[in-house]
């Protein structure tokens, strides 16, 4: 039990090394004081007020699905293609003019 | 009419939902911050302990708090989001001492179901996004880019619809998520996900795990070098990686919070639903992981936020009890415990029931809560203003002056009390019996009234009457020297210090004496233009018994003026303004500002900033006291001055954060004050009034002052009986030891004075207590203590069955009288024309008090009102009858005398789920609901058809942000009917946080003034992180979110009074009303709590 209790880490040694604990049977006052903000930075900077994307996920993964499709088709043709002659490699040797 | 309303927390929440520790206000220094809901509070670990240093207002309930640093930053940046979707990034500008905001934005969403277990906000330890999860099946992302700036939000879909915590993982080369869930045969798994931020989807994480404690509910985090999770479950603790698998049993608990230790986290704190304290240690052998350890340390309250502080302190933040801090002793105490705790924080939340009572008989409402909850609950007494713990008193007519004096300059304690008579002088003193016995200063005047006393140097006394003053031997008390007045004049007032006399006399002369030894020297005269009313030479300066200037107050031209001493030079001249003159003058200094006090003839007092070296008066202020003229004196408490301004409503007024603050005396009048510390009666005050001399000591200056008497159970009902000075209790005790059914309920009877149990009665297995009264019959002049109770079954969906009880109070126990069974719970009893009108289940049921032959009393149901979901509030007020529905909103209905019925008249057709309802007037209803909202009602008497009438009309809408349980009419502070502030009807309300709030019910043109006050400090005051004050006072519901009406923010209009001097010319300009006006009209507001 001691070894899992001892070497309690510490930032500054000298935190808590004057505390003077108050009587436990009457309730510390921590007062500080209120924040009231007046200046203009509690406003952050324009381009980090941050909203949700606009589109809905459905939406967005409905495009995406598209876009996909639509990827795969246009530079993918060859890979298709390829892919067709890998899977059917006796008709494309039918219609080969060979 | 009670429409327009004024709502102002006279004590803020305490209730500590969140803290975390970083280096916020610099690389340097370590803070810790706690989220009070509403509100945060930070603070700086120094030697000396927490020193508290920022209590911020967050325009939002704050459900998520995160300290975290990104790339290339020196300190720590705090991420807060709140319950309404919005958050903000806040920095600390060390300079300017103010938190910025970095940056903020909104992530609702249109369409969601929002969870049921809370919302997470989670950001990754590399600072790549920040993780929500605030809707069931979406994780939102709001991403970083390399520069740590914040990119558009979006949200990707969670297959795990149960989810009940997810954290990052350390360590992962991409941001990876653990997600613990729950599936629909309510068994409970890990899960981990990749966030492919680019793709805006998630990948399969590199590991999952199956089948956990079905009690599993958190999860944490471990940092490397270790990496992985740990499941903490209700019987047993898991970690977990992609390649180690350890478990532990644990005694079965429920772990409501955890604080990790080491940076390396090995070590990770853990507090359960007990508040046992205990200590996880992962061992491992470099990065390998080898096990787990578990031990208890001790006991602390219930955590719902655990922080390891620095050098084995830690911080523990409750909902239940107090929060604590507490120090890890490497040895055991004698009971076993490894916990020491050095100090506590008052937490009064969750209020559950109050009731407002004048236990001293003085005018002045108290508040008794029900706070607390399980082993942590309490009655908290709250009260406003100052106490007077009497310690002796005699009878004394006509007091004109008091003063006390030392027999020797050196004596640490006053030995001569001076008490000034019309025309003559008595002198009382310490005797050997410590009793105050009349004695004589031989040297001084005795058939004369005395105008002024002081210490002086060389052991020296000096009384001035209306002919001389006399300088005396506190020792041998001999006359040594004295100064007359020149013939044909009086003086009329005099003060001095231990080594200078300012006195004036008839027709504006000022004479100004000097004290030697043995010796009165007249320094300097000056005539003025008019008479003068008041003077003052406290010494504030660096010498204590020595003053270089001097206050003046001024007879017809009705100004205050600043001498330099010894020349009696004017330096500064202020008019007043007004008819009334000053009646006292007063140089004090509060927290190193120097001020002048000046009080006027009829009950105001005015206040500026004095500068020392110049003389110069600024900020001017204004306050009203009382309306009968005011004599200031300054006396210490506790190592700190503060003055005392005696009047028909006696006030001390002290300093704290530099702003001065106003704090009644729980006294009715009181002519005068002096400070009297005897060897007798150290500290203590004495004090005139009404023909009475008392010495009494002072309670510790504050404004609300908390008493806590704690239960060991948790007490949810209360109320009090005048009659036998009693209050009754429904509390109910939990059993730790055993497991199940270990509930145990009580009806429980308290003495008012000593808080102690006198009396208890059990009830039976399930059956709980839901409400209680202290009430009267018809033709039966005993007062009773009526219990509403409910047999709460495991089966049942809703109770079935109750009991009403009727108690009564002889010889200190509690009695059943009468009992009577009932088809439900019975949520609310109310004294209703001689009878008891109950709220059971769906009904509301109104029974009659019989008289049986056999003489015993009986409860026989006369008639009753169908319709409602649950009503679980009820107020009556003759013969209506208001009725908060569970999920109904309000409803009105009234008792039929003549057909002995009860039926609706009008009610509210919104879908509002009520926590608690009260009447504000005969038309005017306040209701509090479950979206943390309050809105009032209005019945449509005038209405021109049937159901116009029948309709309850909506009249103001506000969100509170708090969770209110009790409303109940009263005030905190003693109302004095001549007073503006008087007249003002309140109601006071408790809420889960702990705050204690008030609603006045304003005049139409107070309201309309403070209304454009509110909009003009909306422009001016800027919410914090950029949240808009507007927007938060928006009454929102599930339903519908409308701009709030017919109430005002109090804490919103009163941070006027902090607000820096040019701020406050901006709102006055902009107001087109004076600063002046504007300070005294806020001033007077707050006086209401």
């Amino acid at each position: 039990m001691g070894s899992m209790l001892g070497d309690w880490p510490s930032f500054d040694p000298m935190n808590f090394s004057q505390l003077r604990p108050s009587d436990p049977s009457s309730p510390s006052r921590m007062t500080p004081v209120t924040y009231c903000p007046t200046h203009d930075r509690c406003q952050p900077p324009p381009n980090q007020v941050i909203a949700s994307e606009s589109r809905n996920i459905l939406l967005r993964n409905m495009y995406k699905r598209t876009e996909d499709k639509l990827r795969s088709k246009r530079p993918a043709s060859e890979i298709l293609i390829t892919d067709q002659g890998l899977k059917h490699p006796r008709t494309s040797t039918a219609e080969s003019p060979f | 009419m009670s429409i327009w309303n004024y709502v102002v927390t006279a004590h803020k929440p305490t209730n500590v939902t969140h803290s975390c520790v970083g280096n916020f206000t610099g690389p340097q220094e370590l803070n810790l911050i706690i989220a009070k809901c509403t509100r945060i509070e930070i603070h700086l670990l120094t030697p000396q302990g927490l020193q508290p240093m920022l209590d911020v207002p967050v325009y939002g309930r704050i459900a998520t708090l995160e300290l975290f640093r990104p790339h290339g930053e020196t300190h720590d940046l705090l991420f807060i989001a709140t319950e309404r979707y919005k958050f903000c990034v806040l920095q600390w500008d060390p300079e300017a001492a103010e938190v910025v905001t970095r940056a903020m934005g909104d992530v609702s969403d249109r369409i969601g179901r929002p969870t049921d277990n809370g919302q997470i906000g989670i950001i990754d330890p590399d600072c790549r996004l920040i993780g929500l999860h605030l809707y069931d099946g979406l994780f939102k992302v709001i991403p970083f880019d390399n520069k740590g700036q914040l990119k558009e939000a979006f949200n990707i879909r969670l297959e795990e619809l149960q989810v009940l915590d997810i954290k990052f993982l350390y360590g992962c080369a991409k941001p990876t998520i653990v997600v613990l869930y729950q599936d629909n045969k309510d068994a409970r798994h890990i899960k981990t996900y990749e966030v492919a931020l680019k793709d805006k989807d998630f990948v399969e994480g590199p590991w999952s795990q199956n089948n956990l404690d079905n009690g599993a509910d958190l999860l944490i985090p471990v940092p490397p070098p270790l990496c992985g999770v740990l499941i903490i479950g209700e019987e047993t603790i898991v970690y977990c990686s992609a390649t180690a698998f350890k478990a532990i049993p644990i005694r079965p608990s429920i772990t409501r919070a955890y604080g990790r230790v080491d940076a390396d986290g090995s070590r990770y704190l853990l507090g359960d639903h007990n508040g046992l304290l205990h200590l996880l240690v992962i061992n491992h052998e470099k990065e390998k992981v080898t096990g787990l350890k578990i031990e208890l340390l001790g006991e602390t309250s219930i955590a719902s936020t655990i922080s390891y502080l620095d050098n084995a302190f830690v911080y523990i933040g409750s909902s239940y009890g107090d929060s604590q801090l507490i120090k890890l002793n490497l040895q055991p105490d004698p009971k076993g415990s490894y916990v020491e705790v050095l100090e506590r924080y008052v937490n009064l939340g969750p209020i559950v029931d109050f009731c407002v009572v004048d236990l001293e008989r003085q005018g002045q409402g108290q508040v008794v809560t029900c706070s607390g909850a399980y082993k942590d609950g309490s009655l908290r007494i709250v009260r406003n203003g100052i106490g007077i713990n009497e310690q002796a008193s005699v009878e004394l007519q006509g007091i004109k002056g008091m003063w006390s004096l030392r027999s020797a300059t050196d004596d640490p304690y006053d030995t001569f009390l001076v008490v000034s008579f019309i025309s003559e002088t008595r002198i009382l003193a310490m005797n050997l019996e410590d009793e105050l016995e009349e004695t004589e200063i031989e040297g001084f005047c005795s058939e004369a009234q005395t105008l002024f006393c002081h210490d002086a140097v060389f052991n020296q006394l000096v009384q001035v009457t209306s002919i001389s003053v006399r300088l005396v031997s506190s020792t041998s008390r001999e006359l040594r020297h004295e100064w007359f007045a020149p013939a044909g004049f009086s003086v009329n007032v005099a003060t001095a210090n231990a080594t200078q006399v300012l006195l004036a006399t008839g027709g504006g002369h000022l004479v100004f004496l000097e004290i030697g030894d043995g010796v009165l020297t007249e320094v300097k005269h000056a005539q003025l233009e008019y008479d003068i009313s008041c003077l003052d030479i406290n010494p504030i300066g660096e010498n204590p018994n020595h003053s270089h200037i001097a206050a003046v107050g001024m007879w017809t031209d009705i100004s205050v003026r600043i001498f330099s001493l010894p020349d009696l030079n004017l330096i500064t001249k202020e008019h007043l303004g007004g008819e009334i003159i000053p009646r006292s003058v007063l140089l004090c200094s509060f927290e190193g500002v120097s001020y002048l006090l000046c009080a006027l003839g009829d009950g105001h007092l005015l206040n500026f900033v004095l500068n020392m070296n110049t003389g110069e008066l600024t900020d001017r202020k204004k306050v009203s006291l009382g309306t009968q003229p005011i004599t200031l004196r300054t006396f210490s408490s506790k190592n700190a001055t503060h003055v005392f301004a005696a009047s028909d409503r006696p006030t001390v007024i002290y300093s704290s954060n530099k702003k001065l603050l106003y704090s009644n005396v729980n006294l009715r009048e009181v002519s005068y004050m002096c400070p009297f510390n005897s060897a007798a009666f150290p500290d203590s005050l004495a004090i005139a009034r009404e023909g009475e001399l008392t010495i009494g000591t002072i309670d510790d200056i504050q404004k609300l002052h908390i008493r806590t008497i704690q239960l060991g159970e948790h007490a949810r009902r209360i109320c009090h009986q005048e009659q036998t000075r009693t209050f009754a209790i429904c509390s109910l005790k939990y059993n730790q030891s055993s497991t199940e059914d270990a509930e145990m309920h009580f009806v429980r009877l308290i003495d008012d004075q000593t808080f102690e149990f006198i009396s208890s009665y059990p009830l039976d297995q399930y059956e709980y207590a839901c409400s209680i009264l202290s009430c009267s019959f018809s033709d039966d002049s005993n007062v009773y203590y009526c219990v509403g109770t409910a047999y709460v079954m495991p089966e049942e969906n809703e109770p079935t069955k109750g009991r009403i009880l009727v108690f009564i109070v002889e010889d200190g126990k509690l009695q059943l009288i009468a009992e009577k069974e009932t088809k439900g719970a019975v949520y609310s009893l109310n004294a209703f024309n001689g009878k008891l009108l109950a709220a059971i289940n769906q009904k509301i049921q109104l029974y009659k008090w019989m008289l049986r032959d056999d003489g015993t009393h009986e409860l026989q149901s006369e008639c009753g009102h169908h319709g409602h979901i649950l009503a679980l509030y009820v107020q009556t007020r003759g013969d209506f009858i208001v009725v908060g529905d569970l999920m109904k909103s309000i409803s009105l209905l009234i008792y039929k005398h003549e057909e002995g019925a009860i039926e609706e008249r009008a009610r509210d057709y919104n879908a509002n789920w009520m926590s608690a309802v009260e009447i504000l007037d005969d038309d005017i209803y306040l209701g509090a609901e479950n979206n943390f909202n309050l809105f009032t009602v209005r019945k449509n008497s005038e209405g021109a058809t049937d159901e116009e009438r029948g309709r309850l009309e909506v009249a103001g809408e506000y969100h509170l942000g708090e969770f209110v349980n009790r409303f109940r009419h009263g005030s905190l502070v003693m109302r004095l009917p001549d007073s503006d502030v008087g007249q003002i009807p309140t109601v006071i309300f408790g809420t889960v946080n702990g705050v204690i709030g008030v609603i006045a019910s304003l005049p139409l043109e107070q309201y309309t003034f403070l209304e454009k006050l509110q909009a003009t400090l909306r422009k001016v005051i800027k919410g914090v992180g950029g949240l808009s004050h507007e927007q938060w006072r928006s009454f929102c519901n599930e339903k519908k979110t409308v701009e709030s009406k017919n109430f005002l923010d109090g804490d919103l209009i009163e941070s006027f009074l902090d607000l820096s001097r040019n701020r406050m010319e901006e709102i006055s300009k902009a107001m087109t009303v004076p600063v002046e006006e504007l300070m005294k009209r806020v001033e007077e507001l707050t006086r209401l709590h």
